[in-house]
């Protein structure tokens, strides 16, 4: 076993050495060529700016001779105006105040009118009494840099557009929904003579398109039609079910205004266009109201085609159903029956069609607690007696106090005989 | 709210549906997406099972009228099964009552018979964790 000294090198040391002699043939030997070739630009000038030394890179950056710079050249020569408005009003009153000043971005002129993009620092260097002799300033290639800048601002300005865009989108479609969505509904409802109409329509969420529908209009000189329902589902393709059915009943009223036939057309029309295996089909009431001149009575028919019954809320304070019982849901067979029933309003009496909305408002934490149809005849008949548009204001009270318990929409349409000879008016 | 639970078994007179929890614009389009998958011979009889339904939409009544449609499509029968007493209502108020066999519960069809041992359907799913429904 052989003992280490310290005379003998080891294999490790012999080895360190060979990689150190490639190293030096490889490292810097002239101090001079590091300061001409560096990868950055060097330059040193009096106090006045005068360049008293200057790189070859800097140089060849700038497509300068040396002898056309050094001692005749200042360094704000080398700038760009714009550069050399900076360095006179920051630049150089910070370097006179610090003695240094580093990474200032400025910009300098390139043969052919060209900007160069520049990291400069410099440096004062003083004197053994500590006088100020020379500057000494380094300049960085910052041409990637601002390219990257560039780019950063481009994309932002690019991702700001965008959003400007998808708000302007956003609201283009609200506004275009909004549209669709009033011509779901009447704008207003039409005078009747003899009769007071009142309406109301509540959307559960307002991004969600309504699928419950309304409606009143005159189908003779005598009659007025009217009808409300509710659409299965939600969402455009529930709202373009409800516009069918509405023009759909409006069409059918024209040619024949015999409720049974009107629901048996919208029957046919939404099962011939949805037959298949995506059943869609809706709830319907539809009436006609023919208000008597002379006794000032309305007799009052209607279809149902699975829509819960119309409440007659009477004069005397009493609320009953209109019972339509076996009324199919419209659409879902291609010839289906609809339950007739038929009253008639004295002064005070008012009929009100509503959608499920109301009745299956939430009312307890649990989803299966709901509003109920014997309470909302109690809550009717306790207005029972009062004008349409009362009737209308009080059960817009109700749901506004069922608030968040309001999952679904609800349309409401009353039909009221002015209980005194006064002027009818419409309220929606 | 308890999420959908839908389970297949096979009776003699054709497949029995049971579905459990919550049939709503949000799960119906599960009901409906299997039933559509299952195969009917003319004939048979397609039972839905509402035993375990504790509530049901619009869409779910859509899901029933669906079934109902791909039944006759396929010249089978359908019959609902032990409707809870809030569907059967709606479903007296919309007519329904009148189209669709209604039953007190799946095994009053004639025979047919489900259990544990009952082979499930091709299509048949269950949420996980929970049993399937089977019944004594």
């Amino acid at each position: 076993m052989m003992c280490r000294t310290g005379q003998q090198p080891e294999p490790q040391d012999a080895g360190k050495d060979a990689a150190n002699a490639a190293f030096a043939a490889l490292l810097e030997d002239s101090a001079e060529e590091l300061y001409e070739n560096a990868p950055c630009g060097y330059l040193s000038t009096l106090m006045d700016g005068t360049i008293a030394k200057i790189n070859s890179t800097l140089l060849g950056w700038l497509g300068l001779e040396q002898e056309a710079v050094v001692g005749r050249m200042r360094f704000t020569d080398l700038l760009t105006v714009g550069g050399r408005l900076y360095h006179e009003t920051h630049f150089a009153p910070l370097l006179r105040m610090r003695g240094e000043i580093g990474g200032i971005a400025l910009e300098m002129r390139q043969p052919g009118g060209a900007r160069m993009p520049v990291l400069v620092s410099s440096a004062v260097k003083h004197g053994r009494g500590g006088e100020p002799l020379l500057i000494r300033t380094t300049v960085f290639d910052a041409r990637d840099r601002r390219a990257y800048e560039e780019e950063l601002l481009r994309a932002r300005r690019a991702a700001e557009e965008a959003r400007q865009q998808a708000e302007a989108d956003r609201a283009r479609l609200q506004d275009a929904l909004a549209v669709l969505q009033r011509s779901l509904l009447p704008d207003s409802l039409p005078q009747v003579p003899g009769l007071e109409a009142a309406a109301h329509y509540r959307t559960a969420s307002p991004d969600r398109l309504g699928g419950d529908f309304y409606d009143l209009f005159p189908v003779d000189g005598k009659r007025f039609a009217f009808f409300l329902g509710d659409v299965c589902g939600k969402g455009p393709e529930a709202a373009a079910v409800t516009s069918l059915t509405r023009y759909t009943l409006r069409a059918a009223a024209v040619h024949d205004s015999d409720p049974v036939s009107a629901l048996a057309t919208l029957n046919k029309v939404l099962h011939d266009r949805y037959a298949g295996g995506d059943p869609r089909y809706c709830t319907t009431v539809f009436g006609v109201a023919e208000p008597d001149p002379t006794t000032g009575h309305a007799t009052v028919t209607l279809a149902s085609g699975g829509h819960p019954p119309a409440l007659v809320l009477r004069a005397d304070g009493t609320a009953e159903f209109l019972p339509t019982p076996g009324g199919l849901l419209v659409g879902i067979l291609p010839a289906a029956h609809f339950a007739t029933a038929t009253t008639t309003l004295r002064p005070g009496d008012t009929l009100l069609l509503y959608s499920d909305g109301v009745t299956e408002a939430r009312t307890g934490e649990d989803r299966t607690t709901l509003y109920g149809d014997e309470e909302l005849r109690a809550f009717v008949a306790d207005h029972a007696g009062r004008p349409a548009h009362a009737v209308i204001q009080a059960l817009t009270g109700l749901l506004d106090d069922f608030g968040d318990g309001l999952d679904d929409d609800t349309a409401l349409l009353a039909l009221g005989v002015p209980a005194a000879a006064s002027t009818p008016k419409n309220t929606e | 709210m308890s999420p959908l639970n839908i389970t297949v078994t096979s009776a003699t007179a054709g497949p029995v549906v049971a579905v459990g929890g919550e049939l709503d614009h949000v799960t119906a389009a599960r009901l409906r997406d299997l039933v559509a998958e299952l195969t009917l011979r003319p004939g048979q009889r397609l039972v839905l099972d509402l035993a375990g339904m504790e509530f049901c939409d619009s869409s779910g009544i859509t899901a029933l009228i669906a079934a109902r449609n791909h039944a006759q499509a396929a010249r089978a029968d359908i019959a609902l099964a032990a409707v809870p007493a809030r569907t059967l209502r709606v479903l007296k108020i919309v007519g329904l009552d009148q189209i669709f066999a209604i039953l007190p519960d799946s095994q009053s069809a004639p025979g047919s018979r489900s259990g544990p041992d009952s082979h499930s359907a091709p299509g048949s799913q269950s949420a996980p964790g929970s049993p399937p429904a089977t019944r004594t």
